[in-house]
């Protein structure tokens, strides 16, 4: 570098906008007064060729070593001047620029002070240029492959013109097809082509070129790197469908049974949850839409899919419907009868009205069966392994049910002369009769499991012995417990269990005229009800807590007491009375209720002297029931709670092989709960044969369906479940009536199919190719890219927010958007314009600039909407012959054409009426007016405030950024302008670049825009991005930070600030002692500044923007030193 | 043919007024269409706009004093003009320049409001007398509530139900609340509306600097209108106090339990929005909270609710000017309640309450329609 530092500064007049406001002889002759200027200079404009060579022979001529230029932003002509500083021989970072126009000729009116800030920034810029230093610009190669981010009309463009370039493109597209909004379109103005016939050829295009790999339903990660390097992840979502080998064949989607609002036909027809958006899709394939599990099967302690049966009972397919329930147990006869279904509690239906009847559905299933004839084929023994099951309850016939079905050998060993345990001894046949307990025992034997009853085991040694190599024990609580009360020993004292069982297994009960059962479970309830039917003429419940605490089945509750049954709540008995040795009566105490127990429900407190008797022949005590610890007791370890202890996941006990469920470890719970252990048993037997860990994976969770859509969702009361009169009912004939047919479809048909896929799987038995793969899981593939071309389009508004036009409240009332899909011959009225009751609108009104050029929703014009108003106007008047009314504010038809398309539509016939609606509404006050929807506007060159009636009223709705485009931007890390989309580089000069290099954004993601000019942004996009990997490198500015070693001290304040990523920290040994700094990767450093600001130490700076260097400029701005 | 010669003191006046918006306003026609008056007559203030833009307003013109206030126009402009800052900017032009005059009832309660303090022109002295026989303490230091009765139902005898209900219904909770000594006035709202900027600075004053001596903090009142004067407009000249629209601090009483319903009411009930609690100042959901409370009433929403809910005519100082028969709002608005069956019309306003009740009168439908305060429903109901 030369010792002594010479300046040449150059003030630009740029015509008059700078000259017009600042003196620029002025500034000149100040300049010339600033220490180290060897020139100073003005001219008109500095950036033309005359102005350029000025700077060019004063450098060769008056040997300046720097250069200031006192003109325009820097955006607009930094790089002119440094190439002009370059081609003389300066290094071009020895140039400063001071911007005198935007910062001080636009920005006032005032002479005197443009002139003086003028000053100070020419001051500024001296100081600062004279500490500059020289820097050579950095290199790197271009990855010449390019990501282009949504496949809509503009993404596909963009990724044609690149890919016929044969340079390799990646399409992300977040929806299952590519196309965007334009493949929703039907007719295009202003020359009325189909958007179909003109889009498809892309579409197909864009699927079938070697140049572009398509990644249709996934979505941009994570983006890091720079321009000429990216590093992308894409998440490919799931479809539960292999691409390869689907056809599109379509027998899928015929199967399904769950229909849902189609999005592509934006609410107005139905799609199935195995879809196609539409039928030119591309890739042509289809999507299974899953939103979780559905609440009904996560609340099910069992897993059962009842959305997958209900949605099938809904479609009528009775059958399939009870497969689905037997791919996860087979009791749908006992289920369906007594099931304290939790599903219920949980179905979202509830929240709306009142939840689907699932366990009555369930019982239809079993109750049609013989309809249709049950087929059971035996399973093949593909097993070597026998197993055996002690107890033939609920826990140990869904242990071996889904152990034979897994192939194994299995033998159930039931002490009892029949099979079912509790379900047969339990509960009383006018709620589950033998016959259907048999039969669905019947059908697990026929499936090929051995029962044995009537034989108890002893110890398992022995079942070891015989040479099973597992045992599952389900022998459940079979104990009932005591009150622990005087007189509780004394004749006419009953158990409850013992009673139900005695009853059930046909002995003769006798009972006095007075009983009294003490409980407040199901086992109460059924006690109750039983010894009424037994012939008992006053039955009281009597229970400690309130009617709400009752652990029975409420409606079990309400029958009872339909039945006749008293309910005596907060009491509990404190003595059996006698006399004789025979009950007379018990002695209770009234309880009140305190704060909430354990188990959540309140805690019941005795009142001191509240006692008082009560006259009774029979005691039935249900105050719950208890294992018996005596059996296999020399083997087994039970818990301090007197319960089995098992291992919580994998349920082994003590003993190697032998595992246990149901009651006898839970204590006594429900027979769904039974079933769940019983199946968890099967999983760990099953794993143990194979010598599997017992445990690994488990247990595992389902993720419950969020935010299930209720809107628009008629109310509708379930249907009610018939009951036998109470006159007829007797011990044996069952109460509860199941749903006909008709009634169990209508119940079935509320179901809001939570999860969208309702897992029936009938889809995976109707695709002959074998494309359905439920298990799928999303996908993470990472890809490297030089560029990106973001085209992610554009959302419309909502107009329901406009409550006075009536969008969602009032029946033909729709969007342009819903229009376009009318008007499709592909769409849900195949191309009809057709009003909610099927007719054709005699008339209909357009309402312009909804959600546009409105400062309560959007400001700014939407661009599109006046012509697109023209095309409706045109279609309607072709396909209904309707009078067609335009409310338009002003219109707008600027491009090529599209006046003389306005000209057309005048020609055409279509009336146009100057105002903006105030209101849409049924509510006629004339005959004219009666049925139809009237909109209320001034028609101001009338200077009058008009009606008009129309049968039909479009909403020209607003383009919106994306919802999600603040999340995209900060994805890109590009910005988005005060109106939401995302922002340009220059609107003018630069429109498809970003602040971001190597980033473009095209169509309407940058701003609302008709195709071709979506279409010719796109192109531009490209020709930008192949220009780069033509070049083949881009090049870096050299202004990046470095670290300057002694005085960084390895502190890494600046390592996690860094937007970038560049800076790492390093350990080094020195001297014997570890030494810390950081390394900041010039690749990556896009010279922000952030870790300069953040250091403590001076340790780091950036190029050209030192601390000395900016303090210059302050301190002449400031006119310090 | 018209030679344009603008007027240019009537854009100063509406700059001054805060109307300067109108400069951006675009001529869709929105404000005249949302108009409840397109209903009755031809009233366009979007024409009235662009006059004023040109400064070519016609202040001879009956135009001028029709506006209601109702805020429809507003909430809907599509460019944010402040359009009642427009009308109120117009009608200040007429009285302070003197190039037109207001009608002849307006000029007599504007004396009155000048003179007595309440447009009525009833004597200052009287206007506690309604709450004689209630046994109500006057508002003192430390006193919890002040309540502000709005002087209609002060001084107008049919409309004194709405706030004896209200005292009922303070006593029954055991609010330590008290009502002022008669040296208060009318809050103003109105008079500002019609363009006596001056008389409303002088009522506002005299009210604040009331209030002030008093040390009032919290003010529950029964009018809307001076709901907004105290909420919106009092804290710009230095009067600062938290207030409560009557419906609003009932709810939040049966909220915090402190009122029980013994009684039902069994009726079919609609809610009528007064302009100034929904449009102006967003309370649509608190009044309904408090009659959905009412054990066995049914509450029926009328085709126009909420904010699309159609004015009773009286806001705008249209309550002191007469409107023809055929063109008032409250007749329709009578109708609409009927159409959907209401046997009761629940309204939250004096102004809309004094409207409603001549209407009905009128109609001969007091068979079928009942107008009640809220205040009135919820005391019956206790």
């Amino acid at each position: 570098m030369q010792d002594e530092v010479r300046i040449g500064v150059y003030i630009c007049h740029c015509g008059t906008n700078i000259a017009g406001v600042v003196d620029v002889d002025e500034v000149t002759e100040f300049a010339k007064t600033l220490p180290s200027v060897a020139v100073a200079r003005n001219y008109k404009y500095s950036c033309s060729e005359p102005g350029q060579d000025t700077i060019k022979e004063d450098i060769k001529e008056l040997n300046l070593n720097r250069v200031v230029v006192a003109s325009c932003s820097p955006r607009m002509h930094e790089r002119t001047f440094r190439r002009a500083c370059s081609s003389a021989g300066l290094n071009p970072y020895l140039f400063e620029m001071a911007n005198i126009r935007e910062h001080c000729a636009w920005v006032t009116e005032d002479k005197q002070a443009a002139t003086s800030k003028a000053k100070d920034l020419v001051k500024a810029a001296v100081r600062r240029v004279a500490l500059q230093e020289p820097l050579e610009a950095r290199e790197i190669p271009v990855n010449p492959n390019v990501l282009v981010v949504g496949g809509g009309i503009a993404g596909m463009q963009a990724a044609l013109e690149i890919a016929d370039g044969d340079h390799q493109v990646y399409l992300v597209e977040r929806e299952p097809s590519i196309g965007g909004h334009m493949a929703q379109l039907d007719k295009t103005f202003p020359t009325l082509d189909c958007a179909a016939c003109i889009s498809t050829p892309k579409m197909s295009l864009v699927g079938s070129h070697p140049y572009i790999d398509l990644m249709s339903y996934s979505e941009v990660e994570e983006v890091s790197g720079h321009v000429g390097s990216f590093k992308v992840r894409v998440r490919k979502k799931a479809r539960y469908i292999d691409v390869e080998p689907c056809t599109g064949c379509g027998e899928c989607a015929k199967v399904c049974p769950v229909e849902v609002p189609s999005e592509f036909d934006l609410g107005m027809a139905q799609r199935k949850a195995i879809y196609r958006p539409f039928p030119q899709a591309v890739p042509n394939v289809f999507t299974i839409d899953k939103r979780g599990y559905p609440p009904c099967r996560v609340a099910c302690p069992a897993g059962v899919n009842a959305q997958g049966y209900v949605a099938l009972i809904s479609q009528g397919k009775f059958k399939e419907a009870l497969e689905d329930l037997r791919r996860t147990m087979p009791f749908a006869g006992v289920c369906g009868r007594v099931c304290t279904h939790p599903c219920e509690t949980e179905c979202e239906r509830g929240q709306l009205d009142e939840p689907i009847a699932i366990r009555a559905l369930k019982r239809f299933m079993a109750d049609y069966e013989p309809e249709t004839g049950q087929e059971v084929v035996p399973i093949e023994k593909t097993r070597g392994d026998r197993v055996a099951i002690i107890g033939s309850g609920p826990a140990g016939l869904a242990c071996a049910y889904d152990l034979v079905r897994e192939g194994y050998p299995v033998t159930v060993f039931e002490a009892a002369p029949k099979s079912g345990g509790m379900l047969r001894y339990g509960i009383p046949e006018y709620r589950l009769p033998n016959e259907i307990l048999d039969s669905e025992i019947g059908y697990i034997e026929k499936l090929g499991v051995e029962i044995k009853t009537g034989s108890p085991i002893k110890e398992l040694k022995d079942v070891f012995s015989q040479g099973y190599k597992a045992i599952f024990l389900g022998i459940g609580a079979g104990t009932s417990q005591k009150m622990g009360i005087p007189g509780e020993e004394t004749q006419g004292v009953l158990h409850a269990l013992d009673f139900l069982k005695k009853v059930n297994s046909g002995e003769k009960v006798e009972l006095g005229q007075r009983v009294a059962v003490i409980g407040g479970g199901n086992a109460a309830i059924d006690a109750a009800r039983t010894a009424k039917r037994v012939g008992a003429k006053e039955v009281v419940i009597v229970y400690r807590r309130s009617r709400t605490e009752m652990p029975a089945i409420s409606s079990e509750v309400e029958e009872a007491e339909r039945e006749g049954i008293k309910l005596h709540i907060l009491a509990t008995p404190v003595e059996v009375l006698t006399k004789d040795g025979q009950v007379t009566g018990i002695k209770c105490l009234r309880m009140q209720l305190g704060e909430p127990d354990a188990s959540g429900r309140r805690r019941p407190i005795p009142i001191e002297g509240s006692t008082f008797e009560m006259r009774v022949d029979n005691l039935i005590i249900a105050i719950g029931q208890a294992v018996d610890r005596s059996m296999l007791a020399s083997e087994l370890d039970y818990t301090d709670r007197g319960i089995v202890s098992v291992d919580p996941v994998s349920l082994e006990t003590n003993i190697k092989g032998a595992f246990a469920g149901g009651d006898m470890v839970s204590g006594p719970a429900t027979v769904i709960e039974a079933i769940a252990a019983g199946k968890e048993a099967a999983i760990s037997i099953d794993r143990y044969l194979r010598g599997d860990d017992l445990k690994e994976g488990r247990p595992t969770t389902m993720e419950k369906a969020k935010d299930v859509p209720k809107e628009g969702v008629e109310k509708k009361a379930r249907v009610a479940i018939p009951l036998l009169e109470t006159e007829k009912r007797d011990l044996s004939t069952e109460v509860e009536l199941g749903f006909d047919e008709e009634m169990a479809v209508a119940e079935a048909s509320r179901c809001l199919n939570c999860g969208l896929c309702s897992d029936c799987q009938l889809c995976v038995a109707a695709c002959e190719a074998e494309a359905i793969d439920l298990e799928q899981k999303d996908e993470f593939v990472d890809i490297e890219v030089g560029s990106i071309i973001v085209a992610t389009g554009f959302d419309t508004f909502d107009p329901s927010v406009i409550s006075h036009y009536g969008y969602g409240c009032l029946d033909n009332v729709i969007t342009s958007l819903q229009f376009e899909r009318m008007a499709n011959a592909s769409g849900p009225t195949s191309g009809q314009i057709l009003l909610k009751d099927g007719s054709q609108p005699e008339s209909v009104a357009i309402i312009h600039c909804v959600g546009s050029r409105d400062k309560n929703y959007n400001p700014y014009c939407s661009q599109i909407c006046c012509m697109h108003s023209l095309k409706h106007a045109h279609l309607i008047k072709e396909k209904a012959n309707a009078e067609v009314y335009q409310m338009y504010i002003d219109i707008r038809c600027v491009g090529k054409g599209y006046e003389e398309f306005y000209e057309r539509l005048a020609d055409e016939g279509i009336n146009f009426i100057r105002g903006k609606v105030a209101r849409v509404t049924d509510q006629a006050i004339s005959d004219d007016e009666k049925d139809k929807l009237i909109v209320v506007c001034e028609d101001t060159l009338l200077g009058n405030t008009i009606r008009v009636p129309v049968d039909m009223v479009i909403l020209s709705t607003a383009l919106q950024p994306r919802s999600d485009a603040e999340a995209v931007g900060r994805l890109f890390n590009i910005s988005r302008s005060a109106d939401g989309f995302f922002l340009e580089k220059h609107p003018k000069l630069d429109p498809v670049a970003t602040m971001n290099d190597g980033i473009f954004v095209v169509g309407c993601a940058q701003a609302p825009k008709d195709i071709p000019q979506s279409v010719a942004q796109a192109s531009a996009a490209a020709a930008r991005a192949l220009a780069m990997i033509s070049k083949g490198r881009v090049e870096l500015e050299p202004c990046i930070s470095q670290v300057i070693d002694e005085n960084c001290d390895g502190c890494a304040y600046c390592v996690d600030p860094c937007p970038f990523d560049a800076i790492t920290l390093i350990e080094y040994m020195k001297e014997g002692t570890v030494k810390k700094t950081v390394e900041s990767d010039p690749v990556k450093c896009r010279g922000c500044g952030v870790c300069q600001a953040t250091c403590p130490k001076k340790g780091i700076v950036v190029l050209n923007f030192k601390t000395d260097q900016i303090a210059a400029m302050v301190d002449a701005i400031l006119g310090v030193g | 043919m018209e030679s344009v010669t603008p007027f240019k003191e009537v854009a100063d006046i509406i700059k001054e007024e805060g109307g300067d918006a109108f400069k951006l306003c675009y001529q869709c026609g929105t404000c005249t269409a949302a108009c409840p008056w397109h209903m009755v007559r031809n009233f366009p203030p979007r024409r009235m706009i662009h006059q004023a833009q040109l400064g070519l307003s016609d202040f001879e013109a009956e135009d001028m004093w029709l506006c209601v206030t109702c805020n429809a126009c507003v909430q809907r402009c599509p460019r944010g003009v402040e359009i009642i800052d427009i009308m109120r900017a117009l009608r200040r032009s007429i009285t302070s320049l003197g190039v037109a005059q207001a009608p002849d009832a307006l000029r007599m309660t504007i004396k009155n409001i000048s003179s007595l303090g309440n447009p009525l022109g009833e004597p200052a002295e009287k206007r506690v007398d309604w709450a004689k026989d209630l046994d109500v303490k006057t508002y003192t230091e430390g006193t919890e509530v002040l309540y502000f009765s709005c002087c209609i139902p002060a001084y107008d005898a049919k409309i004194q139900r709405a706030a004896r209900a209200t005292v009922k219904i303070l006593k029954q909770a055991e609010i330590d609340f008290g009502i002022l000594d008669g040296t208060e006035n009318c809050c103003g709202e109105s008079v500002r509306k019609v363009g006596d900027e001056n008389l409303f600075q002088r009522l506002a004053q005299n009210n604040i600097a009331i209030f002030n001596k008093n040390r009032v903090t919290k003010i529950v009142v029964t009018s809307p209108h001076c709901y907004h004067s105290f909420k919106n407009e009092y804290p710009e000249l230095g009067g600062k106090f938290e207030v409560w629209h009557f419906s609003q601090y009932l709810a939040e009483l049966i909220k915090e339990g402190r009122l029980k319903f013994t009684q039902e009411i069994n009726k079919r009930v609609t809610y009528h929005d007064p302009c100034y609690l929904g449009r102006h100042n967003d309370i649509y959901q608190a009044p309904r909270q408090v009659l959905e409370s009412i054990p066995g009433l049914e509450l029926v929403e009328m085709a126009y609710c909420r904010e699309n809910s159609l004015c009773c005519g009286g806001g705008g100082g249209r309550i002191w000017m007469e409107t023809k028969k055929g063109e008032r709002f409250s007749d329709t608005r009578i109708e609409q309640a009927l159409e959907v069956g209401a046997e009761i019309m629940a309204v939250a306003c004096p102004y809309c309450m004094s409207n409603l009740d001549d209407s009905l009168l009128t109609s001969g439908k007091e068979e079928s329609l009942e107008i009640r305060d809220i205040a009135e429903l919820v005391q019956q109901a206790l």
